[in-house]
């Protein structure tokens, strides 16, 4: 579970890129944050894991508050964090092979044969054979993703975040990272937070949502609540699409009939 | 941008940079790889550069003393000095400044915006001890080493323009290669080598490292590592040059 506390976050002084945000993501659940462009998903994201310093406010993993953590815990702490970058940030000098036991050979106790075995393992359970020994550039986008997410999972991580996990990436592509995501999120009961614009994902594999509206938080709640908000910003999102507007038309007519 | 906001960055990379490596085993293999890296194509540009300059001095010195009283050997004394005590350790590294230099801005650069050392950072991976330490090690280990092929490229030059023109005989030039030979230049030479290439390699990793934005801020880091090297090597070729001929 990871607490988030009235966190505010500026890079320029008095211009609020993250206003106020509180929220609460729990385990074994898919958490979205999604929001327009532009609307602080990414540095609200960065913050939580600590690549930027919070000007106020706090994040609690599992009641472990990470502002006043010593540099022993955070160390403990990254060690339990798995995350998928915007672009992947797989190490181009590297193999795909040699990417995921990165984390490993920098961390775990583990000896040659078994770091090299769960390398192995990693790789297959996101789809990936005979590329072990190809270099991130040799790979399609979708490829490069499902590489990034065998690494951010390599050592076993109680939290995973992913920045855009399908942006770039084809329906089919995308709701196969998608259900990936959800299935390792059951299997080792982490706490999952996804950052997304993409209305489809949020349908099928999303379900406790957090929409960012400039940097507020403007809503949250289950997903099926999405569609009777109430709030204007998020039917703004929501129905910026004609498809999705003839979907609110048919909604409404539906429930109209009901009564 | 203010000179002292660099030097008080550039001394908290370096402090960061300077730790004990979390895995020793894996700072070697880095540090090996990193000098594979650097190989075969600095050393191509270096005995080029080399020759060329050793072949130039000789022509230079010659048309300069053409004076009946010095002797002949002067040109083959006169050519060794030079590439001694300047041309292989300054002029070598103001070249490698450009070739070395803009190499490792530009890739620390690429790394820093395509998120590589962000995702370090979060595995919890001490990124500028990774990435930069190995990189200086190489650099430092491996500048000098240019710097001996350069003496013996520089001075292989002249002999060659002695051997193919009839500025000077192949002996005379030889006998004053020889001649009065202080043993205590090529040290001098290789000291200052051996600092021109921790400028290298760190103050051109310092540029890449903290690039902000896309890849038009990778370019101008590049070309600012070359630039803040090369002043930074003349300066620092001045100190060395008081401290330890005089
Ligand atoms: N390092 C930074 N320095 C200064 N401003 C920044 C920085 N990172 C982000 N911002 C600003 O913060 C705001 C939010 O950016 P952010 O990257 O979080 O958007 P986003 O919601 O992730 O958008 P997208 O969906 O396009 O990725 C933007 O206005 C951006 O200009
Ligand atoms: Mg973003």
């Amino acid at each position: 579970m990871i607490e988030v506390r009235d966190v505010c976050k500026s890079f320029v002084a008095n211009e609020l890129v993250l206003k106020h945000i509180s929220t609460t993501f729990h385990s074994g659940k898919i958490n979205q944050i999604i929001g327009r462009s532009g609307s602080g998903k990414t540095v609200l994201l960065k913050c939580i894991v600590g690549l930027h310093t919070l000007d106020s406010g706090d994040i609690l993993y599992d009641g472990r508050s990470f502002t006043s953590m010593s540099k022993k815990e955070k160390m403990q702490l990254c060690s339990e964090i798995g995350m998928l970058f915007q672009g992947s940030a797989l190490f181009d000098s590297l193999t795909i092979t040699e990417n995921v036991l990165f984390p490993m050979q920098m961390f775990s106790e583990k000896s040659e044969k078994e770091q090299q075995d769960r390398a192995r393992f990693c790789l297959e359970r996101v789809g990936l054979y005979n590329v072990f020994d190809m270099y991130p550039a040799e790979l399609s986008g979708g490829m490069q993703k499902r590489a990034a997410i065998a690494r951010a999972i390599s050592l076993n991580p109680k939290y995973l975040f992913c920045d855009e996990p399908n942006s770039g990436l084809d329906p089919l592509t995308a709701s196969k990272i998608d259900e990936l995501i959800v299935e390792l999120t059951k299997e080792f009961q982490m706490t999952t937070i996804i950052n997304t614009h993409d209305l489809n994902s949020v349908l099928s594999v999303g379900e406790h949502i957090v929409f960012i509206h400039k940097g507020e938080k403007a809503w949250e709640g289950p997903k099926e609540k999405l569609f009777v908000s109430n709030c204007p910003e998020l039917d703004d999102f929501i129905f910026a699409s004609e498809m999705y507007q003839k979907f609110r038309t048919t909604l409404v007519s539906e429930q109209s009939g009901q009564i | 941008m203010n000179p002292l906001y660099h030097v008080g960055r550039y001394s908290q990379l370096m402090y960061r940079c300077f730790s004990k490596p979390q895995r020793v085993g894996v700072f070697f293999s880095q540090t090996l790889k990193e000098i594979d890296r650097l190989g075969v194509s600095s050393l191509f540009i270096t005995l080029i550069v080399s020759l060329f300059m050793g072949a130039v001095l000789t022509i230079q010195t010659q048309n300069n003393i053409e004076n009946p009283l010095l002797p002949d050997y002067t040109v083959g004394l006169v050519t060794r000095d030079t590439l001694l005590l300047e041309f292989c350790s300054m002029v070598l590294c103001l070249f490698l400044a450009g070739n070395i230099g803009s190499n490792i801005a530009s890739q620390i650069g690429t790394m820093r915006i395509s998120e590589q050392i962000d995702a370090m950072d979060i595995m919890g991976v001490n990124s500028a001890n990774y990435i930069i330490l190995p990189k200086i090690v190489a650099v430092v280990l491996y500048i000098p080493v240019l710097v001996v092929f350069s003496m013996f490229a520089g001075m292989l030059g002249g002999y060659l323009i002695a051997a193919f023109t009839d500025i000077i005989t192949t002996s005379k030039f030889i006998y004053g290669l020889q001649y009065w030979f202080i043993e205590w230049y090529v040290y001098y030479s290789l000291i200052k080598a051996a600092v021109f290439a921790f400028i290298i390699a760190s103050v051109s990793a310092y540029w890449g490292y903290f690039v902000r934005g896309g890849t038009l801020e990778v370019g101008k880091a590049s070309t600012r590592a070359v630039v803040t090297c090369s002043v930074l090597i003349l300066l620092a070729d001045v100190v060395l040059t008081q401290i330890l001929l005089l």
